[in-house]
């Protein structure tokens, strides 16, 4: 550069971003106020859907970014989950209070299975993170205070009214998608965001770049347990039910694995896409059973192969136009 | 003197959209050590890997035996007759001197009787080696392990050497002692590359000499005849 | 008495796992792969002998004589069509591609073969026991483990002193280094591959002999894979050994205790492990 400039911006708004934003504003405010205007059968779908997306952006976040591939994320929602229902059922702690008080159990949980499983690398950390989430469950189904395999149920729920009930879900969603997918935003572009967008590049030349790798996986591993826990909460009470089978089922890591590969990895609008195509395939395909299951299999094999972006990825070949930008750009200005 | 046994022509290539060679037309008679100088990054190595078949080239950027080979695998190369001496030493860790060496026999040109070179011959040269056959590679000092390394590559019988900063992290007394086996396998017929950073080693232990920069040849000729003033200046690109 | 039987149990237990775990451990040493589709080839191994016994008059061996060129066939196109693509220096596509290759599998089983729990015909053999001081002893177990006791000896020696073992060691070290001595590394991944498919192909006649196989139990044989190979140590293919019988005895004594308790004392001993000796039970020193 020659020439002083008088004037740099950093900029990260996008004309799509905006358009992004004002649209997530009308999604919350649509999602807060749908028990004055939706069916229930809607409503019931819409706290599906905030939980996939949930699940999937803390799975996004570990893979994605922290370089740790779970295959255990099942742990957490389980002991959230349960943690719910005890404190709801068991110590009469209003519920919605209780949601908020579960998400302790996957911090809990969270923080002894990243010390003992960080030894293992790539590939085994992914299995050892199984193998967690089945002592979990075998524990949990050999306790004979959680009422063993055969699960509990929720029935303090049946206090409140229906629509005082869904006023409170659709807040809970409201805040899970904020602290999920907001919060993801948020940490991707705080200082914390460059050192792990390095750290995803390249994790060698991060740490000599003075980011401090441990520490970081440490935080999001920990970060992400408490998110994907906060969904499983969320999405027990909404079934009114918990089994050892059902909270520890492995298919929860194969849902955000296919949701954020095909999705697109390393790009929260990837995991936002593969939910939506989750979704509303399991809507359409889901009563095909195992057939589905097949096409949902290879296709993550076929991604994994051949296009390791997802569909986030091959649209992004389109055009750049990120919802949530995260890198910043400089601007120069001439203003004379 | 008949045509040359290795040949590059207007070799290009790099890794990936980087480019590091330029156009690199070099050659290597029969019998034959040239060496090739340049400073870090120069693209020396680059150019080691090209016409061994680690980097992407067209086939005719590099002819060997008169025929195209450029691009080929380089398990194959070895089969053709070419093998290398790696920046580095990478030998292979878990396994015993002697394995290191069997390595090589088990995949060479031909068998450890027909071929010039044989583990007892290696041995004669290096007499450490032989004392130590047994010990895991990780148990040899810096020196030893580059034995090894040239031995591991001369027992594929090749008929042209490729040597990647031989001299690097050794001390001299050492690199001397290395350098006085290059006679004999140059007596034994096997033509050599000699990449290095060392230049009067460089100078001292070749025929002919090539210099690089910025993946180019600046400069070319007898290593005898080329002053010092010219190597400074191409290789520097004063 | 009743805890030295266990333990007995155990270690005829770990003999299949060991066959589980042997595979596993030459495809990681070579290839740094982990194939999460590892026990669901293993079923569906299982699944194609249950049906081969269906319709041809094959004794047990004929069966074995049958399935294990099947097996390496299976595992050549496995390495062919998708291993070999994913190999490198990171380690997530090779995971999510056979973690997507598991889910088909498991599911294009159910489709094919329906949920239903199913077993060789018993032939004796599964029944047949003999009797040392008062412990009763399986023929058939008994047969699993020395049959993986020859496995892992004959492996380990291979390793050891054969053409394929030391081209195999040198890629697993250092796959261009090998490649610049005239290895083929894609060759040896190959037949790597192969090897291990082939095991599995054997593994899967003794568990259609010895229990009931369903679609859905690939996973669980993965993960007891995978704590075999942890708990010995990563590398060495005796140390899965050993870890398979650590692992069989905790299941088996767990199972003494409560029988709700004999796969999660599995993986406690393996969380165990990880705690105190994370490099293995039989790891050399770094």
């Amino acid at each position: 550069m020659t020439q002083p400039f008088q004037h740099a911006r950093v900029v990260r708004a996008t004309p799509s971003s905006r358009i992004a934003m004002s649209l997530c504003v009308i999604v919350l405010v649509g999602l807060v106020t749908m028990p004055w205007w939706a069916s229930s059968g809607n409503i019931r779908w819409a706290i599906e859907l905030s939980c996939y997306l949930a699940i999937a952006q803390m799975w996004n976040l570990l893979a994605g970014y922290a370089g740790l591939v779970s295959v255990g994320q099942q742990a957490f929602i389980g002991v959230a989950g349960y943690m719910l229902f005890v404190l709801a059922q068991n110590f009469g702690l209003n519920p919605f209070v209780a949601v908020i008080l579960s998400l302790i159990a996957p911090a809990v949980l969270a923080v002894p299975t990243y010390l003992l499983l960080r030894r293992l690398d790539g590939p085994y950390f992914a299995i050892g993170t199984w193998v967690v989430a089945e002592a979990v469950r075998l524990t949990t189904s050999n306790i004979d205070y959680l009422n063993a395999g055969a699960g509990l149920t929720l029935r303090v729920m049946t206090q409140y009214s229906q629509h005082e009930r869904e006023i409170a879900f659709v807040l809970l969603c409201a805040l899970l998608l904020v602290a999920t997918i907001g919060g993801s935003y948020w940490l991707l572009r705080s200082r914390v965001g460059l050192a792990l967008t390095a750290m995803r590049d390249n994790p060698i030349a991060a740490a000599s770049q003075g980011v401090n790798v441990g520490q970081l996986r440490f935080l999001i591993f920990v970060a992400a347990a408490v998110g994907t826990g906060f969904a499983g909460a969320i999405y027990y009470m909404a079934q009114l039910r918990i089994t050892p089978a059902a909270g520890f089922d492995p298919f929860w890591a194969s849902m955000s694995i296919f949701i954020v590969m095909v999705g697109g990895i390393g790009a929260i609008e990837g995991a936002i896409v593969g939910a939506l195509i989750y979704f509303f395939a399991d809507r359409l395909f889901g009563e095909y059973g195992s057939a589905y299951l097949i096409v949902l299999g290879l296709l993550t094999l076929i991604i994994a192969l051949y296009a390791r972006g997802g569909v986030w990825g091959l649209l992004k070949k389109l055009g750049d136009h990120p919802w949530f930008p995260v890198q910043r750009k400089l601007v120069l200005e001439d203003k004379r | 003197m008949s045509s040359p046994i290795l040949s590059t022509h207007a070799l290009t290539g790099g890794y990936g959209d980087f480019q590091a060679l330029f156009g690199i037309d070099l050659h290597l008679d029969k019998g034959e050590v040239i060496s090739l100088i340049g400073a870090n990054g120069a693209g020396k190595s680059t150019f080691l890997k090209s016409i061994f078949g680690l980097l992407p080239v067209a086939p005719d950027m590099v002819r060997f035996e008169n025929a195209p080979v450029g691009g080929t695998p380089a398990h194959q190369m070895v089969r053709k007759g070419i093998s290398m001496v790696p920046e580095g030493r990478r030998l292979f860790t878990g396994m015993s001197v002697e394995e290191n060496m069997r390595v090589a026999i088990d995949n060479a040109r031909m068998s450890e009787a027909e071929g010039p070179w044989s583990r007892e011959r290696l041995f004669q040269l290096f007499p450490i080696l032989k004392e130590k056959r047994r010990q895991p590679i990780e148990n040899l000092s810096g020196g030893q392990q580059q034995m090894v390394a040239i031995s591991r590559a001369l027992l594929c019988q090749p008929k042209v050497l490729l040597c990647d900063e031989i001299s690097l992290g050794l001390a001299p007394k050492v690199i001397r002692e290395i350098y006085a086996v290059l006679p004999e396998i140059s007596a034994a017929g096997t033509s050599i590359v000699l990449v290095e950073q060392d230049v009067t080693l460089a100078r001292e232990a070749s025929d002919r000499l090539y210099c690089m920069l910025e993946g180019r040849i600046t400069l070319s000729g007898i290593s005898q005849d080329i002053s010092r003033e010219a190597i400074a200046s191409a290789y520097f690109g004063a | 008495m009743q805890w030295l039987d266990a333990i007995i149990q155990g270690v005829l237990l770990g003999g299949m796992y060991a066959q589980y775990a042997l595979g596993m451990a030459l495809m990681f040493g070579v290839m740094r792969i982990v194939n999460i589709a590892h026990g669901d080839v293993m079923i569906l191994l299982s699944l194609i002998v249950i049906s081969l016994a269906g319709v041809l008059p094959l004794g047990n061996i004929g069966l074995i004589v049958v399935i294990v060129p099947i097996a390496v066939l299976l595992g050549w196109v496995l390495q062919k069509f998708i291993l070999n693509k994913v190999v490198g220096a990171d380690p997530l596509p090779s995971l999510i591609a056979t973690f997507g290759l598991s889910i088909a599998l498991q599911n294009l089983m159910l489709e094919v073969w329906s949920a239903d729990t199913r077993s060789l015909p018993n032939s004796g053999i599964a029944s047949a026991s003999f009797e040392i001081g008062g412990i009763y002893l399986g023929v058939l177990p008994v047969l699993v483990l020395m049959c993986a006791v020859v496995l892992t000896g004959g492996l380990d020696a291979v390793l050891r002193y054969s053409r394929f073992g030391r081209g195999l060691r040198a890629a697993a070290a250092d796959t261009e280094a090998a490649a610049m001595t005239g290895v083929d590394p894609k060759r040896i991944y190959a037949i790597a591959t192969a090897i291990a498919v082939a095991i599995l192909g054997l593994a899967a006649v003794f568990a259609a002999l010895r229990a009931t196989v369903s679609p859905s139990d690939g996973s669980a044989q993965l993960i007891y894979a995978f704590e075999a190979v942890i708990i010995g140590g990563m590398g060495s293919l005796w140390g899965a050994f050993l870890g398979a019988m650590v692992l069989g005895v905790a299941q088996a004594i767990g199972l003494r205790i409560d029988p709700g308790l004999g796969i999660l004392f599995g993986h406690l001993v393996f969380l165990a492990v990880l705690a105190t000796r994370p490099e293995g039970i039989m790891a050399r020193k770094k």
